[in-house]
């Protein structure tokens, strides 16, 4: 029997927000596998799932079905989706792929109106009709708030040229009549009737009154089913996510719930049973398909032309860029050796025709050097000649190697690849500097897709199902941070539930199912899409949250597929912190300089750094980093590259550390992995040699594959992409065998194809490519050089760049201390809201700011500075010259800010106490003389210094005055509890106690060991905790904000000391003895994992993401 | 939070998430304010016993002026015992202070460790007391402390006026009164009188019509009373003592609060009626009381110009006749319930009780048709089908056998996953060739394993 031909033309994938319960590619593959011609994806009010689906198909067309995925260990998201497909076999892909090619899909959405209109499934004909549904999705979005779309039936019908529009079968709106004829009229000859069988008792009936009305009114009946998900067996998840949705546990949901479980993508056969009545609405779907069709291919992208002036071609305007910057970067003549490189660059841009490209960056750039907003750019085009001399990197060519040679020699078909970074209190500068300059109609950001993580999917799931907030917090909470694919067993009865409980069970594998699906669009951090002619008519335009921003549909997975140009414009809190130092080193130090001209290479800047004194510094100031500095012992500066890289999941993973440690300290020889023969050799020794035969950068793992594994373009720009994005399409897995399998085929040690293999996966959750780490070093060079021989202006700079890096102000005025800057108490006669220098010029003092007062207002701090023409001589003048707020005085009493005055914290609140209320009497006011009297003294009881250490660290957070452990420390030593310094000066082995205040706490990577850095009066230590010594003392180190320890020392040959813990101690309550008043706040780190649980990308090693965006 | 707990090093003020991080065996429970709260109103009562000057000191403190009554107890000491065993054989864990003023005794039970004190030593420990005692504003309490002034006496020790001049004159007087230099006294708290009317009779009355006289009476003193208090009542109580000791009672019950003499009477007389012969006055009754049980805050009521009582009002009245009468379980109302599958769309509730009214927010369209009369549970019935979606060709229902002429389905309804694990029904409206409309289902899939079965659900009429 020959299958009935059928195509399901309105079906939506979960981009129709907690309303389709299945993703793009899974319904693409489906359908294809049940023998329909084609698919219509059409999702509510957006078509931010489509190029999903038509690159599953095009994937399909190429490859045939990837074979299944092995098991689930863990892996990103989406491998949910293809877990219960049947099993495949390399007969069924071919089947597949053949199948594929006939395939036809159809990308539009489906148009839900705010204003009682039947919904309308659009699918445009071509390029123009493509632009019109995509404005219209904008108008109904602008209109809106974000993530809504408020669309009115007269939009459509007033532009619906190039559009086929399928009226919605929908009972809620009968009589469809009046809505189908405005259709009609508005669009003749390419409106059909959707109807749907879907099991509701009358259909039969319901389905003779289509026929006879689209009869009536001459638009064609097309059977549909109206799908939201791919297999029946989907019903639940679509019922909890309606309840979801709808915001009620299931047992409450009634009929918001589907009646049936009939919305599922049916076989032809079974839809020509249902519409064995209307033979002809059945063959209607193919007659649609047979219309000329809108494929995503046909969109072109153009570069936008301002930068441009008229009259020039891009490529010659380059040119005359580059030949006006190289004096500059080049003041003695250009290098012969950059002048070749340059040549044979703009050759190669000339031919892929990227000149626009750099041209749009180099605009970018130029407004935020004339802004004197601090930026550099980083990423695969980025590391060119070009870019340096145009000003985009500082990264030198002439001494450096040439990371571009290698991307262009690399034979792959990639979009170059350039990230700007920016100072990140003023990136928002630049955002609204495109917009104005490209216009909204022509630049937007890129979308994020929002994602349901094990977190939200079980809060989500849990509440659904009407279980407690109390129980589905304790599930959520099971996760160490907010990643994992899966929540194990052991993981529930850690939260002191029963995994085998029918409902905790329901809960825990529903959000496993509904785990990956798109929750909703954001915007990216700093993705910008710019084109030549209207953005809103290649993508919808939304609102995004924040004002005056606003985001395309589509994340940037989507815009690399359709090849479209993306610029990103990230913020770096670094950069801030180096502009702000740079400024005043050019103010008090007299040492003029910029990115590109910190002098390079300077041997006591490496000395700083082997020590691993590094706090403060970019990326390399964690304490993996510092651990990993006086093994790497950076000399140069591609030393520093390696370092930024080599402390990575990927590296880690692949368990290429320890040997390049070895081979760097001439520990083993550098051999090349190598093939048997006929194969060379020395094949690998070319794209390892500049890290001695170990793989350490993402760029080198892939040319491993290409190299060793014979990877082919495609199947390498596969790789790139599965492990390009960490949030995976799943995929990666399926590269595994073909990689080890080719390489020890081709006679490789299986231990390294192995190790290699794994690196990927490594790069899989966080790739770290050369290209960056080489931008990255940079930073990394310019910040310890910086902080090397200009350290108060190093710590003021950080100060004021806060929040931002891995320490507390604590940590970085403590550290600036011992590198000899004096610093001073904030004053009102002397502080500003920012930190300051003053004092001798080449050894200032660091002046604390008004900003390190919780609480206090920047504008207070800039009243107190107008107004100090002549020193304050009270406080109640204070008050009245600087017009400040009883609350600002209290406050800056409270943070011992009037000793200038005579007044010490105590005596400052008590006169602050006696101030006016706001609103002073006008006649005091007008005559602005003193209204208070004097008093007599109230001889205040004195204030002890450790009540004073401990207001200090509630107020500001550190005292200069004293640590609050060297107050204590009399107790502890008379326990024998040993000072930091003291265990530094052990020997490796000896069993000691000692005690400090939490610094902060991370458990990183594979979970056995935690790692918790204490601080004192003399220094810091290093805990290392094994998990069965963390599980017996959860609670304390849980809670502990003073930890006692006794372990043992354990020393490294460079001299790294870590303190072995075996017993812990919560010993906070001494902390309390030093006030009963002020609780010393001790601040954690920014990168503690209690108390910030951290992105996967940044969990071991990398700052917090503040800095990194 | 339990002594227990705040050994484990909990404090109060924690979130439950980090308690539990802690200690994953901990037990929480609700804090309920309103529950605590009748509790103390229960122990203000029972307290009476030792001083009628007793006052709630909210939310978890009584206060009991003892002036003139601790020689009832054999002294303050023994008073203080006697008040100790009271609450010990309540269960509850307390810390009693007595001293010359309220507020004195108060501070030394809240912020010290309580006792017996005299002027002097009262002086003493309130001056050791932390300045917390002073109850002023956290703000004023952490201004205090910060200036190095952490007890009540260091407080006493400095100028009055400067204290003034920071922090109000409130402080100074809170001062003067903790330290007993000013007296406040309590207001004690009386128990509000019961709402009830007796009327004792010269001669014993034995005919209903008789007690439906004193009644009318007494309810019109009740409703007055009522009335003058702001409430209505949702229950009665006559109670009728008999000449010979025994005692009779009846209850009426409204659905509304109501002071309504002549509806309440009107219960009454059903009640009357239902109990009969069981009522007995025996050699008849010499005492009738009627007390209100129960009742709710009922706002003064205007009435329309014509008088007419509105419909629902009507109807409400007829329902709490019907039930009084009838017993509360009695009388039913359907309520609509959202849910697909038929058997669960409606539910029966005495009419009492409140009726949920929201309507159900489906946006799956109309619901289909529905036969009034449902059978519950439904009738297995033999049932011949052909293809899949195709109703029954013939089914026997109670031994006849029903040839289906005509039909329209399926509608196919999925049973709730989430409760129990149920087979999808496919729902037929059927009839048969007498003209009879049935509504049948097959429980399961055509095709499926086991076999699906029929079942008859019900009738159209």
């Amino acid at each position: 029997m020959s299958m009935p031909a059928y195509a399901e033309l309105i079906a939506a994938s979960n981009f129709s927000f907690l309303r389709g319960a299945s993703h793009p590619k899974t319904l693409v593959l489906t359908s294809i596998l049940r023998g329909h011609a084609g698919l219509g994806l059409a999702d509510r009010n957006t078509v931010s799932g489509v190029v999903r689906a038509w690159t599953a198909l095009n994937h399909l067309r190429d490859d045939g079905w990837s074979p299944p995925e092995k098991l689930r260990e863990g892996g990103s998201p989406g491998e949910i989706a293809w877990r219960d497909d049947p099993l495949n076999t390399p007969a069924l892909s071919e089947l597949v792929k053949a199948r594929a090619l006939g395939f036809r899909l159809l990308t539009g959405a489906r148009l839900a109106f705010e204003d009682g209109a039947p919904d309308v499934v659009a699918y445009p004909e071509d390029r123009a009709g493509w632009g019109r549904l995509t404005r219209l999705l904008t108008l109904g979005n602008r209109r809106a708030r974000k993530g809504d779309c408020l669309l009115r039936f007269e939009d459509l019908l007033s532009a619906p040229e190039g559009l086929m529009l399928v009226l919605a079968p929908d009972r809620e709106t009968d009589p469809l009549k009046p809505w189908l004829e405005r259709l009609n009229e508005a669009r003749p000859g390419a409106v059909w009737l959707g109807a749907v069988m879907h099991r509701r008792g009358d259909d039969r009936r319901r389905l003779a009154q289509l026929r006879a009305l689209s009869a009536q009114v001459g638009t064609p009946l097309l059977a549909t089913n109206d799908v939201l998900y791919h297999d029946a067996g989907e019903l639940d998840l679509q019922h909890v996510m309606t309840c979801i949705r709808e915001g009620v546990p299931i047992d409450q949901a009634g009929r918001r719930l589907l009646a049936n479980g009939e919305r599922w993508l049916k076989p032809p056969t079974e839809m020509a049973r249902l519409f064995s009545d209307v033979p002809e609405a059945l063959a209607e779907t193919l007659e649609f398909l047979k219309r000329p069709i809108f494929d995503l291919s046909q969109l072109r992208y153009e570069y936008p032309e301002e930068p441009i002036p008229p009259g020039r071609t891009p490529q010659d305007w380059l040119s005359e860029l580059v030949d006006r910057g190289l004096p500059v970067r080049y003041p003695e003549g250009t290098p012969a050796k950059v002048r070749a490189t340059l040549d044979k660059e703009l050759a190669y841009v000339g031919a892929r025709d990227l000149a626009p490209y750099f041209l749009t960056i180099h605009d970018i750039v130029r407004e935020a050097e004339n802004r004197g907003i601090l930026c550099q750019g980083r990423g695969s085009a980025a590391n060119s000649a070009i870019c340096y001399v145009l000003g985009i990197t500082t990264v030198d060519p002439a001494s450096h190697d040439l990371l571009f040679e290698r991307f262009m020699s690399a034979d792959r078909n990639e979009p170059p690849d350039i990230d700007v970074d920016f100072e990140h209190e003023r990136r928002e500068e630049i955002i609204q500097y495109i917009y104005k300059r490209y216009s909204r109609e022509r630049a937007g950001i890129v979308a994020t897709v929002i994602r349901y993580r094990p977190r939200s999917a079980i809060r989500d799931v849990g509440k659904a199902l009407g279980l407690t907030e109390d129980v589905t917090a304790r599930l959520a909470s099971t996760q160490w941070g907010s990643w994992g694919a899966d929540i194990p067993d052991a993981r529930i009865e850690e939260a002191g539930l029963d995994p085998t409980n029918p409902m905790i069970r329901r809960a825990v594998d529903m959000a496993g199912r509904i785990m990956g699906f798109p929750r909703h669009l954001s915007q990216h951090v700093g993705g910008f899409i710019l084109t030549r002619g209207r953005l809103d008519e290649l993508v919808p335009i939304g609102n995004a949250a924040m004002p005056d921003r606003t985001f395309i549909e589509w994340d940037k997975d989507d815009v690399d597929e359709l090849g479209l140009m993306k610029v990103d414009i990230l913020a770096l809190g670094m950069l801030t912190c180096i502009r702000k130092a740079l400024d005043l080193m050019r103010f008090h130090e007299s040492a003029d300089y910029d990115l590109a001209t910190v002098p390079a290479e300077q041997a006591d800047v490496y000395d700083m750094l082997c020590q691993g004194d590094s706090i403060g510094v970019f990326q390399v100031e964690s304490r993996a980093q510092i651990n990993m500095l006086p093994r790497l012992k950076p000399r140069r500066f591609y030393d520093l590259v390696i370092q930024v890289a080599i402390v990575r999941p990927g590296p880690i993973q692949g368990d290429m550390v320890h040997p390049y440690l070895r081979r760097r300290n001439g520990q083993e020889p550098v051999i090349y992995a190598s093939p048997k023969p006929p194969h060379d050799p020395n094949e690998l020794q070319k794209v390892l040699d500049r890290t001695l035969g170990v793989p350490l950068f993402q760029e080198q793992a892939m040319k491993v594959a290409m190299v060793a594994a014979e990877f082919t373009d495609k199947e390498a720009n596969g790789l790139r992409k599965a492990m390009g994005t960490f949030r995976g399409d799943g995929t990666l897995h399926t590269y595994e065998d073909r990689m080890v399998g080719r390489m020890i085929e081709r006679g490789y040690d299986p231990d390294f194809a192995r190790r290699c293999f794994d690196q990927i996966k490594g790069f899989g959750s966080y790739g770290f490519p050369e290209s960056h780490a080489a931008s990255f070093a940079r930073l990394v060079y310019v910040s310890s050089y910086i902080k090397c021989r200009h350290p108060a202006a190093f710590a003021c700079a950080l100060l004021n760049s806060q929040p931002m890096g891995f320490y507390a102000p604590a940590q970085i005025v403590r550290d600036a201390q011992e590198h000899g800057v004096e610093a001073r108490p904030i004053d009102v006669n002397h502080s500003g809201w920012d930190c300051t220098l003053e004092g001798p010029r080449g050894a200032p003092a660091l002046r604390l700011g008004m900003r390190q007062i919780d609480g206090f207002r920047e504008e207070w701090a800039d009243d107190i500075v107008l107004a100090r023409a002549q020193p304050f001589d009270s406080v109640e003048g204070l008050m009245r010259r600087a017009r400040l707020p009883v609350a600002a005085i209290r406050k800056l009493a409270d943070a011992d800010a009037f000793r200038s005055l005579g007044l010490d914290r105590r005596e400052a609140l008590w006169e602050a106490r006696r101030l006016p209320d706001d609103d002073a009497l006008p006649l005091f006011a007008a005559a602005s003389t003193r209204e208070l009297g004097e008093e007599l003294d109230a001889n205040l009881p004195r204030m002890a210094l450790g009540e004073h250490v401990a207001a200090d660290y509630q107020t500001i957070r550190l005292s200069l005055k004293a640590h609050p452990m060297a107050i204590l420390r009399p107790a502890f030593a008379e326990e024998g509890l040993l000072t930091c310094a003291e265990v530094e000066a052990r020997r490796s082995g000896s069993c000691v106690r000692t005690a400090g205040v939490v610094l902060v706490r991370q458990r990183p990577g594979n979970g056995k060991a935690i790692f918790i850095t204490l601080e004192d009066e003399t220094g810091i230590t290093n805990l290392v905790l094994w998990v069965p010594v963390f599980e017996e003392h959860r609670r304390v180190v849980m809670s502990a904000r003073l930890l006692g320890v006794e372990g043992t020392v354990e020393k490294s040959a460079e001299g790294v000391v870590h303190l072995m813990a075996q017993r812990l101690f919560d010993r906070s309550a001494e902390l309390n003895r030093l006030s009963s008043d002020h609780e010393t706040a001790i601040q954690l780190s920014g990168a503690d994992e209690f108390v910030h649980p951290q992105h996967p990308r940044n969990l071991r090693v990398l700052p917090g993401s503040r800095d990194f965006h | 939070m339990d002594p227990h707990a705040l050994a484990e090093g909990l404090s109060p003020g924690m979130t439950l998430a980090d308690a539990r991080a802690r200690l994953p065996e901990l037990r929480a429970e609700h804090y309920e304010p309103d529950a605590d709260a009748t509790l103390m109103g229960r122990l203000l009562d029972d307290f009476g016993r030792f001083t009628p000057m007793a006052a709630l000191d909210a939310p978890h403190g009584l206060i009991l002026d003892v002036t003139g009554c601790s020689h009832l107890f054999g002294g303050e000491l023994a008073l203080g015992q006697a008040v100790r065993a009271r609450t010990t054989r309540l269960g509850l864990t307390a810390r009693l202070a007595l001293a010359g003023t309220p507020q004195s005794a108060r501070a030394l039970c809240r912020f010290g460790s309580g006792g017996l004190f005299s002027a002097d030593s009262a002086r003493r420990a309130i001056r050791a007391l932390p300045v917390a005692a002073l109850e002023i504003p956290d703000r004023d309490t952490q201004a205090l402390k910060r200036a190095g002034l952490k007890t009540i006496g260091e407080v006493d020790d400095r100028p009055r006026a400067s204290l003034a001049a920071r922090f109000g004159a409130v402080l100074p007087t809170r001062l003067d009164r903790l330290l007993e230099l000013e007296d406040a006294r309590i207001t004690p708290h009386r128990p509000a009188a019961p709402i009830t009317s007796d009327r004792v009779l010269l001669e014993p009355i034995t005919e209903d019509s008789h007690v439906e006289t004193v009644l009318g009476d007494l309810l019109v003193e009740v409703c007055a009373l009522l009335e003058r208090s702001g409430l209505g009542a949702r229950m009665l109580r006559l109670r009728l003592f008999r000449v010979d000791d025994g005692v009779r009672w009846l209850e009426a019950r409204s659905a509304r609060a109501t002071r309504d003499p002549v509806k309440i009477a009107r219960l009454f007389k059903e009640r009357m009626a239902a109990e009969g012969e069981a009522l007995d006055p025996g050699f008849g009754f010499d005492h009738l009381r009627l007390e209100v049980v129960r009742s709710e805050p009922l706002a003064a009521e205007q009435t329309a110009f014509d008088q007419q009582p509105s419909r629902s009002k009507a109807l409400g009245d007829l329902t709490d006749r019907l039930a009084a009468k009838l017993g509360e379980g009695s009388v039913l109302r359907i309520e609509a319930v959202d849910s697909h599958l038929p058997e669960r769309a409606t539910r029966w509730r005495p009419t009492s009780q409140a009726i949920n009214t929201d309507k159900a927010s489906s946006t799956a369209g109309p619901t289909p048709v529905r036969p009034l009369r449902i059978f519950e549970p439904p009738q297995p019935i033999e049932a011949i089908a052909l293809a899949p979606d195709s109703p029954p060709a013939r089914f026997r229902w109670r031994r006849v056998d029903h040839r289906v002429v005509s039909s329209e389905g399926p509608e196919r309804i999925e049973g709730e996953w989430w409760r129990r694990r149920e087979r999808v029904r496919d729902y037929y409206r059927v009839e048969d060739a007498e003209g009879r409309r049935f509504w049948v289902f097959r429980a399961g899939r055509f095709g499926e394993e086991p076999p699906p079965r029929w079942y008859l659900h019900g009738l159209f009429p």
